[in-house]
């Protein structure tokens, strides 16, 4: 048994957006941490371990991030890893730092989520890096879009669970509406089904609507032990389970195209950690990187047999028995890549603190939220279970 | 803000792929087959039952297309080829909506792409 004794003692975001303000990386990541290590009621030389998470070093010409965050955090001296898992590089770091915890290795440790996926690279660019992170022999040289790839494997689930494009833009409007109330969010926009419809082709049946933007932005979470937290924040949020896994890096080896099997197994391997089932949980950060994606992250994580159904009837509304990216998800508050995972754990504990944006903020707070990361064509699930402190 | 611009120029080696890769240049699907379950990969993935060893086996490069998609970056399927268990995600080229088959081609470009055209009378 893995011991219970990580608490997220302090969270923060920036704002999730394109900066057009001269500011970098290494300030947003500066002034999340500031904002998470002032929650946590600790000073930076509490901490023994930096954890972050940056997709590539493409977005930011940065090699080597860990080392120069650690000096520009006033972090020198700590230990410092980069950790990397795709569109899970956030989550990958949150489980590295929570293991650095239980382990005994740290008593504090920082993971910083950070990345300059909008501003940095022309959008074209970028599109052809991303076919490359995929196999870069297969689905790379053939110029397959990530959208693509969504696409296929979101058409193989429809036919299965009956999800309709009115289904698509039920995700669509929810996340965005959501993230109207979210102050740091990417496109808190309100369109109606009939905007998405006339919105560009992707890649069908995507229209640029049902797709996450890439955003700038930094995200930190402070992971202390228990029993080293300053006592104001011993009933922080305590980390229940972790799980992860993959799948076959082809979407065509895989036997169901349509299913998120890593996810499954990860949250198999944290709800066993945890001792709970997917229906004690009450409240879901889910990655909804397309609207299809959202549809099957739901039924991979055992939170809707009938992800269709249980959203026609608001399941996943505020008010609903689990809601659903509250934040407004990637589609809403968007996704600096490499900040998204921590940003979604950080938001979850937020939450169970009564911290988050008030319009936002649940009333009764759940026993248990999830926060659930995936890279690839859900290649590389990442999950992470938290439960309120008290 | 300033601009800043890189050029990057690869050298890239295929490894044990290099019988699927040169096949491709020349339009031809080379699959492995797993030695323990005779399975077919077509991409060819590495390790099947645990095993490493297998042998390349040449299909006809013609395939089912079981789902498609369509748009800026021009149209994917995935397909299935005549005598693979897997599926392969492909560029369709010269192909409506409407087609059910289609035939690997070899690229126009200087990279391995599996690209699904029409099949050849």
């Amino acid at each position: 048994m893995s011991p219970n004794n990580a608490l997220i003692t302090g969270a923060a975001l920036t704002p999730f957006n394109r900066r057009k303000d001269g500011s970098g990386f290494r300030d947003w990541a500066a002034q999340a941490f500031d904002a998470a290590i002032s929650m946590a009621q600790i000073e930076p030389g509490d901490i023994d371990a930096l954890f972050v998470a940056s997709e590539s070093d493409f977005f930011s010409m940065q090699l080597n991030p860990a080392a120069v965050l650690a000096t520009e955090l006033g972090l020198v001296g700590a230990a410092a890893t980069r950790c990397e898992g795709g569109g899970a590089s956030g989550q990958v770091a949150v489980h590295a730092a929570i293991d650095s915890i239980r382990s005994g290795m740290s008593r504090h440790v920082a993971v910083v989520g950070v990345d300059p996926s909008a501003s940095c690279l022309a959008p074209q660019t970028i599109r052809t890096l991303y076919g490359f992170s995929f196999d870069a022999w297969t689905d790379g040289f053939s110029g397959v879009s990530s959208t693509g790839l969504y696409a296929l494997s979101y058409q193989a689930f429809a036919a299965e669970l009956q999800t309709t494009d009115a289904d698509l833009a039920s995700v669509t409007m929810q996340n965005r509406a959501h993230a109207c109330e979210n102050p740091g969010a990417h496109l808190p926009r309100q369109d109606r089904a009939h905007d998405i419809m006339e919105s560009p082709a992707i890649s069908s049946p995507y229209r640029r609507l049902h797709c996450s933007p890439l955003s700038d932005g930094a995200a930190v979470l402070i992971i202390s032990n228990a029993a080293k937290a300053p006592k104001a924040r011993a009933k922080a949020p305590r980390v229940a389970g972790i799980g992860a896994g993959t799948d076959h890096m082809h979407l065509g080896a895989r036997p169901a195209p349509g299913f998120f099997t890593a996810k499954a197994k990860a949250m198999a391997r944290a709800c066993i950690q945890a001792n709970i089932k997917p229906a004690e949980i009450g409240l879901a950060e889910i990655y909804d990187a397309y609207a299809g994606a959202q549809l099957q992250g739901l039924h991979a994580l055992g939170l809707s047999q009938n992800p269709a159904r249980d959203l026609r009837r608001g399941d996943f509304a505020k008010d609903g028995r689990c809601p659903v990216n509250l934040s407004g998800g990637l589609m809403g508050q968007g996704a600096p890549v490499g900040a998204t995972g921590v940003g979604q754990t950080a938001t979850i504990a937020l939450q169970l603190e009564g911290r988050y944006h008030p319009k936002l903020q649940l009333e009764d707070l759940p026993r248990y939220a999830l926060a659930d990361t995936h890279g690839g064509i859900c290649t590389l699930a990442a999950t992470t279970l938290l439960e309120r402190g008290g | 803000m300033m601009d800043y611009q890189l050029t990057l120029e690869y050298t890239l080696a295929p490894g044990w792929m290099k019988p699927y890769a040169d096949g491709l240049f020349d339009g031809k699907a080379m699959a492995r087959r797993c030695s323990d379950c005779q399975k077919i990969s077509f991409p060819p993935t590495r390790i099947c039952c645990r095993n490493p060893d297998g042998e390349w086996v040449a299909l006809t490069g013609q395939a089912t297309i079981d789902w498609h998609t369509d748009g800026m970056d021009g149209a994917f399927g995935l397909v299935t080829f005549d005598g693979a268990d897997t599926r392969s995600v492909v560029r369709l080229e010269s192909l409506t909506p409407n087609d059910t088959r289609g035939q690997l081609v070899a690229p126009k470009a200087d990279t391995p792409q599996l690209i699904l055209g029409k099949i050849r009378e």
